[in-house]
């Protein structure tokens, strides 16, 4: 069954014209146009319905509009898939395609397709918002660059085995998951060749290349404790015996934030942990070893700092995923700024 | 030390009246069987023997332990799991006779855990594990232990050791007579080697097994003493390929090392194949895994150190699990190299269900060889099979891989890696890997 696809092109190859041309707004084509025609011939299954030709100022310099009315447009269309480019080396062309390929992704959940040459800065702007494929530096790759587009395409509407990223041909999209070892090479052999190698200073593939680190530059310093409001924040997986927002125990999807405005402590019975990556009749038996209120209570009283939070807020640690791990702490983070609150004591098990 | 390792290749196993070997086929009496375990594990209430075969359309579930059925000849140790079901002794000298290409599995037959796994004889899981792809004698039964009845963590001791004195018991049969083939394993100590090994670089085998509970019962037991009592320790390969280890009953199972994995672990075979070859293979540092930071600092500084004093110039570091003890795993990798030893490690990743997270907790550049053995979050849909135990506990009862809904009505099952029975296979079994997409 064939499925359809939708072409996104700039300004020159969509023949509207050159450099002079490059704030024009969007225009759609139920004519196929240029390239496009081109990129129809190289699949069996699937119809290139239309082309989208947009000026490349125009797309990167008012975004939001330029969107707004492709997005619009595309409301009304039906498409399976969506191509942009090929953007070559062109910088503005290559972020165009990347705007375009990830608002559409967003909003209609299609793979979408686009493909640039290595040194476009469009490619570590959207690699892993679309499949960027390895491109040439110019338009005499146009050919080649779109075969790769295409035969990719036709895999995804044929419901093939998709392949790792090196040998499709697009740019890592920063996610990884298992495959069979191609060769089918026990794991024991494979460290024996490479530690062979290693020793004899000889080239060798590592199976995972450690990426480069987000580094989080940590928050200012307090300034007078004893005027802070502080939250509770855990990984502790304490939460009320009926644990209501059914958190769970191990790769947590979800957090909670509990009341304990009229609470110094919390009881045995009325709060539980439910994190699964460690004996928990201790911390059962005395929830505040996850979660110390009690300890929180007798340093407000005190004076040692100003107010406690009303809430505490809590999630599962283990086998919780950093993706999931650093939504959570943004989500938690905007709610405690919004509650005022100066600072966190951030407890984990 | 040498160790004659008398392999019996099983290419079938069948019920019959007398428990034996001939032409590749184990034969074991069930009710016999049976009524061994019973009277040696007071524990188990009820209990049966099943045989499956690759190919079988059987789901086992919930896996708690794979174990080689073996005896000892002879040697000083008595038995097969010294300090564990036989006095304690050394292992890995004299002879040893195993039953090849197959394995004695334990299921429970209501009730699993966090720790516990699943096991396809078929379909498209079934190449997951080693032991899809072997004959198995399966003891499936439940046990009185009713202080973990509804526990996520199982210690599992009864089936555990109930496996343990099956796998000796029915590895009798072999005793008296003569091996199809024999492997020989004789490393001389690190100081009698002739030149032209010495010239070879020294290589060390660093193991992390699980050792993080702090209760007792549920961590890997090295000669019986729970690892997490241990700083690193220098062995010889030997004693591992004898018996000297048995899995623990904590963690998600398809990170784990079966006890199966542990003697017939083939890192260690191979660096035993490439020792006088390749390299100078120089022994294995036992290390722990730990959960106190102080703890994994201390062992990481000591293991690196005891190599270094061996005088290694290489290192394969493999780490028996995942997520905290990713941070044991890669300091143990950085302190190696930072004292200029070359390191490879093998472990698995926990890219998240979107692929998008950290594989591993702890990372650093430094680690440049590292082999990936399976993603523990990748989804698998598993189509539907009779079932040998209770699939439901696999959603029921807090299974690392499974929740409720797993199981859909057709008995088809969602889960993820983390929940099939050792399948990342960290001894090096592995046939899968982790790629970018």
């Amino acid at each position: 069954m064939t499925k359809k696809a939708i072409h996104y092109i700039n300004q020159f190859f969509g023949q509207v014209g050159g450099e002079e041309a490059a704030d024009s707004k969007p225009i759609f084509h139920s004519e196929l146009v240029g390239c496009s025609n081109m990129l129809n011939q190289m699949m069996p299954d699937v119809e290139v319905t239309h082309t989208i030709v947009c000026g490349d100022n125009y797309v990167t310099n008012h975004t939001d509009v330029a969107l707004e009315e492709i997005l619009g447009w595309l409301e009304k269309q039906e498409f399976d898939l969506f191509f942009a480019g090929p953007a070559f080396m062109a910088g503005r062309y290559g972020v165009g395609c990347g705007l375009v390929c990830k608002a559409v992704k967003e909003r209609f959940d299609v793979p979408v397709i686009t493909s640039m040459n290595e040194e476009n800065p469009g490619v570590e702007q959207f690699k892993t918002e679309a499949y960027v494929f390895q491109g040439g530096r110019k338009a005499t790759f146009m050919k080649d660059d779109m075969e790769k587009m295409a035969a990719f395409a036709q895999k995804i509407v044929k419901g093939e085995d998709l392949k790792p990223a090196a040998e499709e041909g697009y740019f890592p999209r920063g996610v990884r998951f298992e495959i069979p070892h191609p060769e089918g090479t026990m794991a024991a052999d494979r460290v024996i060749d490479m530690l062979v190698k290693k020793l004899n200073g000889e080239k060798f593939l590592s199976e995972l290349v450690i990426p480069k680190m987000d580094k989080i530059p940590p928050a200012p310093a307090v300034k007078d404790l004893s005027k802070m409001k502080i939250a509770l924040v855990s990984s502790s997986g304490v939460v009320p015996v009926e644990n209501p927002d059914r958190i769970q125990s191990a790769s947590a999807t979800k957090w909670g934030k509990y009341d304990i405005s009229k609470l110094d402590k919390l009881p045995q019975g009325v709060f539980k942990t439910i994190h699964a990556g460690f004996d928990p009749a201790a911390m059962c038996a005395v929830p505040d070893r996850g979660i110390p209120v009690d300890a929180m209570r007798f340093w407000e009283k005190e004076g040692k700092f100003g107010k406690l939070h009303d809430y505490f807020y809590v999630t599962v640690g283990t086998g919780t995923t950093q993706a999931y791990a650093a939504k959570f702490g943004r989500e938690i983070a905007a709610d405690l700024k919004e509650a005022g609150v100066d600072a966190v004591v951030l407890t984990s098990t | 030390m040498r160790l004659e390792m008398g392999n019996f290749h099983v290419k079938d196993i069948v019920f019959g009246d007398t428990l034996s070997y001939s032409n590749g086929v184990l034969t074991v009496n069930k009710e016999e069987l049976l009524n061994y375990v019973k009277e040696e594990e007071p524990g188990i209430i009820t209990a049966d023997l099943r045989i499956v075969r690759p190919g079988d359309k059987v789901r086992l579930c919930p896996v708690k332990e794979a174990i080689e059925m073996r005896c000892k000849v002879s040697g000083k140790s008595t038995g097969i799991f010294p300090g564990v079901t036989s006095p304690m002794a050394q292992a890995g000298d004299g002879r040893t006779h195993a039953l090849k290409g197959c394995s004695l599995i334990v299921v429970g037959e209501h009730m699993g855990g966090f720790q516990d796994g699943v096991i396809d004889m078929a379909g498209k899981y079934q190449d997951n594990t080693i032991f899809g792809d072997m004959v198995n004698l399966v003891f499936v039964a439940d046990t009185n232990e009713d202080f973990e009845r509804f526990e996520q963590q199982k210690k599992n001791k009864a089936l555990r050791w109930g496996g343990m004195k099956l796998a000796e018991y029915i590895g009798q049969c072999v005793k008296d007579l003569e091996p199809e083939d024999m492997e020989v394993f004789d490393l001389p100590p690190v100081t009698e080697r002739s030149a032209e090994v010495n010239a070879l670089p020294g290589v060390v085998y660093v193991l992390q097994p699980q050792t993080q509970m702090e209760t007792m019962g549920y961590n890997t037991l090295i000669y019986g003493w729970d690892g997490n009592h241990m700083l690193p320790t220098f062995m010889h390969p030997n004693e591992l390929l004898d018996g000297c280890m048995v899995s623990g009953s904590f963690m998600p199972t398809s990170s784990k090392i079966s006890t199966y994995e542990f003697a017939v672990n083939p890192m260690v075979k191979k660096l035993m194949e490439q020792h006088g070859k390749t390299i100078n293979f120089l022994g294995v540092i036992m290390s722990t895994l730990n959960v106190k930071m102080n703890e994994k600092d201390r062992c990481a500084k000591m293991l690196a150190l005891m190599a270094s004093n061996l005088g290694a110039v290489g290192a394969v570091v493999a780490e028996e699990g995942y997520g905290n003890p990713d941070v044991d795993y890669t300091a143990a990798l950085v302190e190696l190299e930072k004292i200029g030893i070359k390191t490879v490690g093998i472990s698995d990743e926990a890219t998240g269900r979107d692929g998008g997270s950290q594989p591993l907790v702890s990372m650093n550049p430094m680690t440049d060889a590292l082999v990936s053995t399976g993603n523990v979050s990748q989804l698998y849909e598993l189509e539907p099979m009779e079932v040998i135990g209770e699939l439901e506990a696999l959603a029921r009862d807090g299974n690392s891989g499974g929740w409720e809904g797993s199981i859909h009505e057709d008995g088809s099952v969602t889960m993820e890696n983390n929940g099939m029975f050792c399948c990342n296979h960290i001894s090096g079994f592995s046939k899968k890997t982790c790629a970018d997409f």
